[in-house]
């Protein structure tokens, strides 16, 4: 069963207690922001908002660096990094996600200036700090609003980012995000697809696939281990009792949450966030109890696409999501191929099996 | 009235190349539950010693004719513990703490006692005595209950982003001086190591500041020939969850203002 730690929208009576020392600390970056020429906006208070961690390899390209790491050793690699820093780096996977939730923020302070409720994107990096003048001078090139960073020189990033009360963590390495979704915290793996498919520079747009995601992975185990007709039979049998919930339930209602801010004010059709749902399931015999149980849950999706067990890929490329959670490989590398930017989560009886087939466990590593 | 006892179990340090750390006996010994045996319990700065001592060990291997080392000193603060001199130095001997030299001095005096004995960074769990060793010019660092469950394996610095000024400010504030010199050596120090398995690691965290601080701070430091290992920007985030996950053994800041915070 799953337990999600962060809360869609952390609200104050779920905090402890706020002491003194935290408002001062607030109080003091606050007059700091102010106070610079550049008119930066300060980022939120990490307790109302929703907090996205990136790594250094997901927010930008760094697979030639990363070689040379593999390589070449740890030394010659920050040796690099630091003889380049002043040319910044390119783009990586989540680059394009983290554009539009600054397109988002720009919206959110549009309508609501006083408000803390946005998205906090904080830095999330292995890196050893002196890697991090080149990051930093990266984020400066872009003009990215990254105002908060870890950069933890070797250590686990997962104390960190339960400290950041993180809603979502983005990595190129899948051990932290097992790790991660294992502390409840709702985390994606990246793939840059090869071409990328021109993306809305307007509207965030998140797709999610049902099962394993934004479900448990109950139904899929009936699936995997008793073949499709039972399934069909289960899910219709129980219709009506909603499902549990999935690694990425509770972003999906972050989302939500920030949605209905934009409704209050009269801006339904000109929302800049769209959420949808790709699932393999099909709308005539299995798709009522995945909608019955967003509705048990007060949760909204813009668009639920059933697919009926045909491919995503191609659905995906007319969608053109700035991101795409899904826990099979099978799909992510679907959706890679035809230039969706695609993220793994490693949850559930999915990791287990590749193509339909169980995989053979290699012996567990000490 | 001060005076100083040599520990002739230690191997005394270069005085003039050593860097001296004094940390009050009423950090390393516990006296709270006091039987009046011989031995003191152990206090919150014992892991903080160890990983001192660790330091030096491993700068030795690198190099034994090294002269750059933690020369550490304990001193007392008070009357009463003035006067408890041998138990004092006999806890040290048997826990076979790495203590150079001894201070015996009083509420007083001990800030004539860390002038005397050339101190450049001065460890207590007292607030206040924190405060009137740096307004007497000694660089001072508070050392809190969260100190005990800090690795002894590997001592880990934490550098206050915040205050971290340009070089092109000149002439350098007193105040400033001990913690830029100090910051310098720990850099030499952490030089002799490579990137990973260093006994010590310098964390910068910028408290208030968003990147552009962190970043200069970085790039500041540098300069310095202080090469940081781990940085961490908050721009006004809680500090507490943060600085509960990073574990340093004391902040170097050289504005007096973080002791009072």
């Amino acid at each position: 069963m799953f337990n999600p730690y962060g809360p869609s929208l952390k609200q104050p009576s779920e905090v402890t207690t706020v002491d003194g020392g935290e408002e001062k600390d607030w109080a003091a970056a606050k007059a700091f922001f102010d106070n610079l020429k550049t008119n930066k906006p300060r980022p939120p208070k990490p307790r109302f908002a929703v907090t996205i961690a990136v790594s250094s390899r997901t927010l930008f390209n760094m697979v030639a660096e990363r070689k040379i790491y593999e390589e070449e050793g740890v030394e010659k690699y920050v040796a690099h990094q630091v003889e380049h820093e002043s040319e910044p780096l390119k783009p990586g996977a989540a680059f394009p996600f983290v554009q539009a939730l600054m397109n988002v923020n720009s919206r959110l302070r549009e309508l609501y200036p006083d408000s803390e409720e946005l998205f906090d994107i904080v830095l999330m990096t292995n890196n050893h700090a002196q890697v991090g003048v080149r990051l930093i001078n990266s984020i400066n090139h872009y003009d990215l609003t990254i105002e908060r960073f870890c950069m933890t020189g070797g250590k686990s990033p997962i104390g960190y980012l339960k400290a950041y009360m993180t809603n979502l963590y983005l990595s190129k390495d899948s051990e932290k995000v097992t790790e991660a979704i294992e502390e409840g915290i709702a985390a994606a793996t990246m793939f840059m697809p090869e071409t990328e498919n021109e993306l809305s520079d307007t509207q965030l747009r998140v797709a999610f696939d049902g099962d394993a995601v934004l479900f448990s992975d109950e139904s899929e185990i009936i699936v995997k281990q008793h073949g499709l007709d039972t399934f069909f039979e289960h899910e219709k049998e129980f219709e009506n009792k909603p499902l549990a919930q999935g690694p990425l339930k509770c972003f999906l209602e972050a989302l939500g949450k920030l949605q209905r801010k934009f409704y209050a004010k009269n801006e339904r059709l000109n929302c800049p966030i769209r959420t949808f749902l790709v699932t393999a399931r099909s709308a005539a015999s299995s798709g009522a109890r995945v909608l019955k149980t967003l509705r048990s849950w007060g949760l909204e999706i813009d668009e639920a696409l059933f697919l009926a067990g045909a491919p995503k890929g191609p659905l995906l490329q007319k969608i053109k999501p700035h991101i795409f959670f899904d826990d099979q490989m099978f799909h992510i590398e679907g959706a890679q191929e035809l230039g969706t930017i695609s993220a793994h989560v490693p949850y559930g009886i999915g990791q287990k099996y590749h193509r339909g087939k169980l995989i053979e466990q290699p012996a567990k590593k000490e | 009235m001060v005076s100083t006892i040599q520990n002739t179990d230690v191997k005394q340090k270069d005085a003039d190349l050593a860097v001296v750390v004094a940390v009050t006996t009423r950090a390393v010994f516990e006296s709270a539950d006091d039987d009046g045996g011989d031995v003191y319990g152990v206090g919150v700065a014992f892991p903080l010693l160890q990983a001192l001592h660790k330091v030096n060990e491993r700068l030795l291997e690198e190099s034994p004719a090294e002269s750059l080392l933690f020369d550490v000193i304990l001193i007392t603060t008070d009357d009463e513990q003035q006067q408890q001199c041998s138990r004092i130095t006999g806890s040290t001997r048997h826990y076979g703490l790495e203590v150079s030299r001894f201070c015996f001095s009083s509420q007083e005096d001990f800030t004539e006692s860390l002038l005397k004995n050339n101190v450049q960074l001065f460890l207590t769990t007292d607030r206040n005595e924190a405060l009137r060793a740096s307004q007497n010019g000694v660089l001072s660092a508070l050392l809190d209950q969260q100190l005990a469950s800090c690795p002894s394996e590997q001592l880990r610095v934490m550098i206050s982003g915040d205050a971290v000024l340009r070089p092109d400010t000149d002439p350098v504030p007193a105040g400033q001086k001990g913690a830029q010199s100090f910051s310098t050596q720990l850099g030499q120090m952490r030089q002799k190591f490579g990137i990973f398995n260093s006994p010590l690691s310098i964390v910068l965290v910028t408290l208030h500041g968003g990147r552009e601080s962190c970043g200069d701070a970085l790039r500041t430091l540098r300069s310095r020939g202080v090469s940081v290992d781990e940085a961490h920007c908050l721009a006004g985030a809680p500090r507490g969850p943060i600085l509960s996950v990073l574990r340093s053994h004391f902040l170097l800041c050289d504005v007096v203002s973080c002791l009072e915070e």
